[in-house]
């Protein structure tokens, strides 16, 4: 057992990290809003913040991977601490992603410097994409924040929308370009944002089920739509 | 995995005093099982119930029976049962008149055995196991009380394993050792597991979960829980156990 001054440095170390944790995970949610945003505006402005957010991202990802080495290197944390530590660690590097997957979008934003091309406002699964990618990632981030294990034990399920979507968003952009209603490289550089939104929902997956570990100490199995369509329900 | 020793509902006192109240564990064999918890809480207690010591001090009483290869031990001479249970303590304590040679032949000349080339093989047996042997073989007409404080707990180990024991309790065997020493008492145990059942009382807890593949939990001198190691180190079943693991006890 921890003495009291060791288990007081060990709480101090804690408070640290979630507290960096949950500035981490707000940002990177932010960052994801303001690229999407900036993306239908074909605002520069925004993209630039979140180049801007990205980079405080991996500096937050560096500080909170210190302080995890630390903590482990000197208290030899067991039980809800250790689980609380090694998946700060992971899921560090899920928001770090999701940050680097927001400047890619914004990125697309400067591609296109007179504004979004016609035809954005055509593809309306894109936003309706875009629109629940958030949710998921604010979903799993307040789980984190509350340590609530329910609310995110059914994110596979949620990701499965996304990835239904993706293929609608995919479908429907090779369709405009068929039709002629929008151009090969406009057409392409969607196909890539809806990729984006769909790794970041994956990213999600994985801070939820690692939420779930946090909470609980239970693994969630990982299994494939196609698989948990054929089994029973419940 | 088979149970090797087992306390069924077993209770202990001291005087007036309960120590461990109906507590109920199986030991692998070949497998080593920590016992965790709080200063006073019954561990060693627990321990010195499974090979008769407890009994050695006054005013002492037993309650519940202790299954070794499913006989209770509590039916059986109390001196046979040490030999198949033996025991190395918090404190390296080898015989301080005896060199390292006659601490370990120690219990074997008390069973009776007297011939020369069978003390040789089982001193030379039991130091090796203990891995002590390279150290000492040139030193063995020696003081053992000459040898450094993990040495001396390595001969306290040797001079168990002289006899031939199935069991092995260690109470707290590394809490006067520096980290090197603890180290070698650690690689030792788990050689010694292969061959051996291993009880282990600790207070450190990651020496616990270094070497242990059971843990269990005692508070007050209840078993609050016991499992797989790993599983009680990353996830307990118990609140209790969470916080003493944790240090938010108190």
């Amino acid at each position: 057992m921890p003495e009291r001054a060791e288990r007081k440095a060990l709480e101090k170390g804690l408070n640290t990290l979630n507290e960096n944790m949950a500035t981490m995970a707000e940002l990177s949610e932010l960052a994801i809003r303001k690229a999407v945003d900036g993306l239908s505006r074909g605002d520069r402005a925004t993209a630039e913040e979140v180049f801007t957010l990205d980079q405080e991202l991996y500096g937050l990802q560096e500080e909170i991977e210190g302080t995890c080495v630390d903590l482990l290197a000197l208290h030899a944390p067991v039980a809800r601490d250790l689980r609380t530590i090694t998946t700060s660690l992971k899921i560090t590097t899920d928001l770090d992603r999701i940050g680097r997957y927001a400047k890619d979008i914004a990125e697309m934003s400067l591609q296109f410097p007179e504004g979004p091309p016609p035809g954005l406002s055509d593809l309306a699964k894109i936003p309706q994409m875009a629109e629940h990618t958030i949710r998921m990632v604010d979903t799993v981030i307040r789980a984190f924040v509350r340590r609530d294990a329910d609310s995110v034990r059914n994110i596979l399920e949620v990701d499965d929308e996304v990835d239904r979507l993706n293929d609608e968003v995919f479908a429907e952009i090779v369709g405009h370009m068929e039709a002629g209603r929008l151009a090969i490289v406009a057409g392409a550089r969607y196909v890539l944002v809806a990729r984006h939104l769909e790794r970041i929902a994956d990213h999600a997956v994985n801070i939820g089920m690692r939420v779930v570990y946090m909470v609980s100490g239970e693994t969630l199995p990982r299994i494939r739509a196609a698989d948990r369509a054929k089994r029973p329900p419940g | 995995m088979t149970s090797k020793l087992t306390a069924d509902g077993l209770s202990a006192w001291y005087g007036p005093k309960k120590a461990i109240e109906d507590i109920s564990l199986a030991f692998e064999e070949h497998a080593a099982t920590a016992i965790i918890g709080p200063s006073g809480c019954g561990k060693s207690t627990l321990i010195r119930c499974l090979n008769r010591m407890h009994e050695t001090l006054p005013k002492t009483r037993v309650e519940g029976k202790v299954l070794l290869d499913g006989e209770d031990v509590y039916e059986q001479d109390a001196v046979a049962v040490r030999r198949r249970i033996g025991m190395v303590f918090q404190k390296a304590n080898p015989f301080p008149t005896m060199s390292v040679y006659d601490n370990v032949a120690a219990g074997l000349r008390l069973n009776g055995t007297r011939d020369r080339k069978v003390l040789d093989r089982a001193v030379k047996g039991s130091l090796v196991k203990a891995a002590l042997w390279d150290e000492v073989k040139d030193s063995l007409g020696k003081p053992g009380v000459g040898l450094s404080g993990g040495q001396q707990q390595r001969l306290c180990i040797a001079r168990a394993l002289a006899v031939e024991p199935e069991v092995l309790l260690m109470d707290e065997p590394c809490s006067a050792l520096d980290p090197i020493a603890t180290a070698k008492i650690e690689d030792l145990i788990f050689d010694l597991k292969k061959e051996y059942t291993v009880v282990i009382v600790t207070h450190n807890m990651q020496q616990a979960a270094r070497v242990s593949d059971s843990t269990a939990f005692l508070y007050l001198g209840r078993l609050i829980e016991v499992g797989g190691t790993r599983e009680l180190f990353e996830h307990p079943r118990e609140e209790l156990t969470e916080k003493y693991i944790t240090g938010r006890f108190g």
